[in-house]
C-alpha cells in the first residue's frame, strides 16, 4: 500500500503530506506532539505496572491505545494511525473521543485536518456541547501523559497505611484522574491511573442535589454487583462513605456517591457529566472493584493532588504516631479525665454527644482492668482544608485478648493539639 | 467531499497489447492477437482465459508451442470482435431500456460459452446492480474478483455497491484493493475519497452521538463500465524511454480552458480518462525493454534508439496539431476534435470509430466547461510518423484528472493526425 501513498502525492484530492503543512494544523499536532515523548514511556511503564499487579487486562489500555494514536498522528504515520483508530473503534465503539480522533484521520486522508474534530460546520453546531467536552476530554487524557505524578511519590493524605489494607485510591478532579496504588512492603506503589468523570457542577459537594463530587478522605462501603444495577452503572459499582463523619459534623447533605462504569452505549463520559458520582470506563471500575476491599480502601477525593515522597511524609506521621500514642496511653491507664481531654467537646458519636459518649469509654476502659490497650493495623489519613483533619481506622484489641473492634476516629487540630470529635466501631 | 463522480463508459472494449511468456529468455508480444476478454495475465504469466473454440489456455502456460498457438485464435478474435462489440452494446442497450431480465438473459447466454469473459461479466453486474439486485451484483463482482484479481474495475463497482448498501468499511476496502491492483486509478481514488469522507461524517456522528443524515448529501459514486486494456499504446517501451535522452525534449505547455454554462449537466458527470494508465505488472517490471509492439516500434526497437530525429520543423507542426485537438477539445468543437484524429485513428477498445464518436459527442457535449493543460511534452518525429508524450490535466465539472498520455500521429498531407491515444507512459 505504500505504492498507493507515494502515488497520491500527485493527487489533488488526497494529500497526506499536507499532515505537514499548514499553520492551522499545527494546532493539531502540537497537542499530539507533546505526546510522542511520554506516551512511549508511560505505555512502558503502565504496561509493566499492570503485569505485576496482576492487572494484565484492558483496563487503561483503551486510552494507552488513543494515545498511541496521537503519537502517530504527531510523527506523520497518519496511515498507521488510521489503521489503530480504526481497530481501536470498532474494539470500543462508544469510545466517542475515539470515534473522533478516527473520523479526523479519515478526513485527513482526503484534507488537510485544522483542528481536532475537523468536521463540517453544521455537524459541529449540532454536536456543540458534545465536541467541547471530547476536546476537554482530550486535554484531560494527555494533561496525564505530559505530566506525570514524580516517580516514587505520593498523595500527602497517605500518612500511614496498615499493611493489611492491600489497596488505595486518590483522585485528582483537576486532572480528571483515577489512581490505583497496591500497599506493598515498600510502600505504596502506584500501580495504574485512569480517566475518572466527576460532577457536572465540578467538585466540593454540600448539598444533595448539587451534582458535585465531594472532596475528602472516604472509604469503600459496598461492592455493587451489575446484576442489582440498572445498565446505567455499567458492570458494577463501589460506594463510597460520604457523608463522612467529617462531612456531617459540616452540615452536608445528600448521598450516593458511588464509583462507577458506563452503560453500554457509552465507553466514556465528559471531564465534567456526572451527578456526583466518579464514572470510569467498564475495564476500569472492574479493576476497581477486583482490586480493592470494601471497608478498607481509603479513597481520597482532591480537587488537586498534592504528591509528596515518602520520606517527606515521614515527619508528619510520626508526629501523628506520638499524638494517638498518648491517647492509647491515656486510655491503658484507665484515667478516665486525661483520656477524656483527648475529645473536643462537640464530639459526637453515631448522634451520641460526648457525655452520651463517656459512659461508654469508662465500660470499655473498665473492662480492660488496667490491662494495655494495643492499637493493630493503624491507618491514618490526613485531610486538610479550611481545617486539619486526621481519619483514623485501627483494631483495638487488650492486652492478653485475641480479639477486638475495629474502629475509626476522626481527629481535627485546634490550637496545635489534636482532638478526637468521631470515635465509633466500623 | 459531496463531489458528484461519475461513470467512465466505454462499450466495446479495448485491444489488448499481450505479452507472452514462450520462453525464459524473452517475450513475443502480438498486438491486438487477443481480445482482452480472451486472455489476461495471471502471475506474471499471459494465459488465455477462453475463445470461441474451447480453446483454453492454462494447460498451455509456459509452453513453446504457445504463440504458434495463437495464431488461430487471433483471427477468430478479430473475427469475432465485432459480433462481440454487438452483444455488449445489446446487453447494455436492453439494460437501458430497463429490459433488465432480457439484458441478463442474453448476458448469460453469452457467458454459458465464455464463462470468463471479463468484460460481460463486469456488464452483467452492473446490469443486475440497475436492476434492483444489487446482492446479485456484489456476487457478481466479487467472483470476478476471484477469477482477475488483477483487475481494478471489479473492486471499484463492488466498493460503489457497499457505498450504496452504506456498508462503507466494506466499500473502503473494495477501493483500497482497486487501488492495490493499480495505484493510479483515479476513479477509485475519487471514489475512496468520497467514502473516507462519509466514514468520518460517520464517526464524527458517532462521536458526538447527533444522527445528522448524511445519506441525503452522499455523493454518488463512480462505477466503471468497462475492462480498460492492458496497454493499448503501440509503442514500446524502449522507445518511449529512449525519448528523453534522444532528443532535448520539446517542452511546451499547451492549454485549452473552455467554459460553456449553457450545456445543462448530466445526471453523472463523466471524469475524463476513460482508459486508465498502463498497470505494471511485476513481469512487465522484469523485462520493459522488449515491450514491444509488431508493427511500427518493432524495427524502432531493432534499429536501437540512438537515431535523433532533428526535424525540428516536423515537431513544430506536430506540436501545432496537438495544439488544434487540445483547443478544439476545450471549446467542445466537436468537428475540429474528430479532425485531429486520423481514418485509420483506431479507438481503444472494441469500439468502432462511430460508436467512440458517439462516445465522445456525449461525454465532451455533457461537460459545463472544460479545461485541458499539458505538460511536460515530449515529442519524438520519426518520418512521417510521432510519438507525442505529456501530462494531461484535465479539469471539467469540479473533477481534476492529471495523467499521462500518448499520442501517436502519422503525417497526412501537410497535417498529422492522431492514429492512437493511450493513457499512460
Amino acid at each position: 500500500m505504500s505504492d498507493f501513498l507515494h502515488s497520491r502525492a500527485s493527487q489533488p484530492l488526497i494529500s497526506p503530506k499536507r499532515w505537514h503543512s499548514g499553520r492551522r494544523a499545527i494546532a493539531y499536532l502540537g497537542l499530539a506532539l507533546t505526546v510522542v515523548a511520554f506516551t512511549l514511556a508511560h505505555a512502558g511503564t503502565a504496561m509493566a505496572a499492570n503485569t505485576t499487579a496482576g492487572l494484565s487486562r484492558a483496563d487503561g489500555y483503551s486510552e494507552q491505545r488513543l494515545l498511541e494514536v496521537f503519537a502517530l498522528m504527531a510523527r506523520g504515520q497518519s496511515r498507521e494511525a488510521l489503521a489503530k483508530a480504526e481497530k481501536l473503534v470498532q474494539d470500543y465503539p462508544h469510545f466517542q473521543l475515539a470515534q473522533l480522533v478516527y473520523g479526523d484521520l479519515l478526513a485527513a486522508r482526503t484534507r488537510p485536518l485544522q483542528t481536532l474534530g475537523d468536521m463540517a460546520p453544521d455537524t459541529a453546531r449540532a454536536g456543540a456541547a458534545t465536541l467541547a467536552d471530547l476536546r476537554e476530554e482530550t486535554k484531560q487524557r494527555i494533561g496525564n501523559v505530559k505530566e506525570r505524578p514524580p516517580e516514587g511519590f505520593i498523595p500527602s493524605q497517605f500518612l500511614k497505611m496498615a499493611p493489611q489494607t492491600r489497596s488505595a485510591i486518590a483522585i485528582d478532579a483537576s486532572r480528571s484522574r483515577l489512581y490505583l496504588f497496591e500497599n506493598t512492603t515498600n510502600g505504596l506503589q502506584l500501580k495504574a491511573d485512569y480517566y475518572v468523570s466527576v460532577g457536572k457542577a465540578g467538585v466540593s459537594k454540600s448539598l444533595e442535589g448539587d451534582q458535585r463530587t465531594p472532596l475528602g478522605v472516604y472509604f469503600i462501603s459496598s461492592r455493587l454487583d451489575r446484576k442489582t444495577l440498572t445498565d446505567f452503572y455499567g458492570v458494577g459499582a463501589l460506594t463510597l462513605n460520604y457523608p463522612n463523619m467529617l462531612d456531617v459534623r459540616r452540615g452536608k447533605s445528600g448521598s450516593g456517591i458511588w464509583l462507577h462504569g458506563t452503560p453500554p452505549n457509552q465507553f466514556a463520559r465528559a471531564p465534567h457529566s456526572t451527578d456526583g458520582c466518579l464514572v470510569l470506563s467498564n475495564p476500569d471500575i472492574r479493576t476497581l472493584i477486583e482490586t480493592t476491599t470494601v471497608r478498607n480502601t481509603p479513597v481520597v477525593v482532591a480537587s488537586q493532588l498534592v504528591w509528596k515522597s515518602p520520606k517527606q511524609l515521614e515527619d508528619p506521621a510520626k508526629s501523628f504516631a506520638a499524638t494517638l500514642e498518648s491517647w492509647r496511653t491515656a486510655k491503658s491507664s484507665g484515667d478516665l479525665k486525661k483520656t477524656l481531654a483527648f475529645y473536643t467537646p462537640d464530639f459526637s458519636s453515631y448522634g451520641k454527644s460526648l457525655d452520651q459518649f463517656t459512659p461508654m469509654l469508662k465500660a470499655e476502659m473498665k473492662a480492660t482492668k488496667g490491662r494495655n490497650v494495643e492499637l493493630k493495623d493503624v491507618s491514618y489519613f490526613q485531610w486538610s482544608d479550611s481545617a486539619e483533619t486526621m481519619v483514623v481506622s485501627f483494631g483495638e484489641v487488650s492486652a492478653g485478648k485475641r480479639t477486638g473492634m475495629h474502629k475509626r476516629q476522626y481527629w481535627v487540630r485546634s490550637s496545635n493539639e489534636w482532638k478526637i470529635f468521631f470515635e465509633g466501631v466500623h | 467531499m459531496g463531489k458528484l463522480i461519475s461513470v467512465v463508459a466505454f462499450w466495446g472494449g479495448t485491444n489488448a497489447l499481450v505479452k507472452v511468456c514462450c520462453r525464459p529468455e524473452g517475450w513475443l508480444l502480438y498486438k491486438e492477437a487477443l481480445r482482452y476478454n480472451l486472455a489476461q495475465y495471471k502471475g506474471g504469466t499471459f494465459v488465455a482465459l477462453s475463445s470461441s473454440r474451447n480453446w483454453y489456455a492454462p494447460t498451455m502456460r509456459k509452453s513453446p508451442r504457445f504463440a504458434v498457438c495463437l495464431l488461430p485464435l487471433l483471427l477468430t478474435g478479430v473475427l469475432a470482435g465485432k459480433a462481440w462489440a454487438d452483444d455488449f452494446s445489446e446487453v447494455a442497450q436492453l439494460s437501458r431500456e430497463g429490459k433488465f431480465v432480457e439484458a441478463l438473459a442474453k448476458a448469460d447466454v453469452y457467458l454459458s460459452s465464455r464463462p470468463k469473459d471479463a468484460q460481460m461479466r463486469l456488464l452483467k453486474g452492473l446490469v443486475q446492480r440497475d436492476a434492483g439486485k444489487p446482492t446479485d451484483a456484489i456476487n457478481t463482482f466479487a467472483r470476478m474478483n476471484e477469477d482477475f484479481p488483477e483487475l481494478p474495475e471489479p473492486y471499484n463497482n463492488l466498493g460503489v455497491i457497499y457505498a450504496d448498501q452504506n456498508q462503507l468499511d466494506k466499500a473502503r476496502t473494495a477501493f483500497e484493493m482497486a487501488l492495490r491492483t493499480n495505484p493510479s486509478y483515479s476513479t477509485a481514488h475519487e471514489n475512496l475519497a468520497d467514502v473516507y469522507g462519509r466514514l468520518s461524517s460517520a464517526a464524527y456522528n458517532k462521536a458526538l452521538q447527533i444522527d445528522l443524515s448524511t445519506a441525503a448529501v452522499a455523493p454518488k459514486l463512480a462505477l466503471v463500465r468497462q475492462i480498460i486494456t492492458l496497454n493499448p499504446t503501440k509503442l514500446s517501451a524502449a522507445q518511449l524511454a529512449a525519448l528523453p535522452k534522444v532528443q532535448p525534449a520539446t517542452q511546451v505547455a499547451i492549454a485549452a480552458t473552455k467554459a460553456s454554462p449553457e450545456t445543462a449537466p448530466k445526471a453523472a458527470p463523466l471524469p475524463e480518462p476513460a482508459v486508465r494508465p498502463t498497470r505494471e505488472p511485476a513481469t512487465a517490471a522484469r523485462k520493459p525493454a522488449d515491450d514491444n509492439s509488431p508493427t511500427t516500434a518493432k524495427s524502432a526497437t531493432t534499429k536501437a534508439a540512438p537515431t535523433p530525429p532533428t526535424d525540428t520543423t516536423a515537431n513544430r507542426e506536430v506540436e501545432q496539431a496537438v495544439q488544434r485537438w487540445v483547443t478544439a477539445w476545450g471549446d467542445k468543437d466537436l468537428k475540429a476534435y474528430f479532425a485531429a484524429y486520423g481514418q485509420d485513428f483506431d479507438p481503444a477498445g472494441k469500439q468502432s470509430r462511430n460508436a467512440w464518436e458517439e462516445e465522445r459527442r456525449a461525454r465532451i457535449e455533457g461537460k459545463a466547461n472544460i479545461s485541458i493543460q499539458l505538460t511536460d511534452l515530449q515529442t519524438l518525429v520519426r518520418g512521417n510518423t510521432a510519438l507525442v508524450k505529456f501530462r494531461q490535466n484535465y479539469r471539467a465539472n469540479g473533477i481534476a484528472i492529471s495523467s499521462r498520455k500518448t499520442l501517436e500521429m502519422v503525417r497526412q498531407g501537410d497535417n498529422w493526425k492522431i492514429v492512437r491515444e493511450a493513457v499512460g507512459e
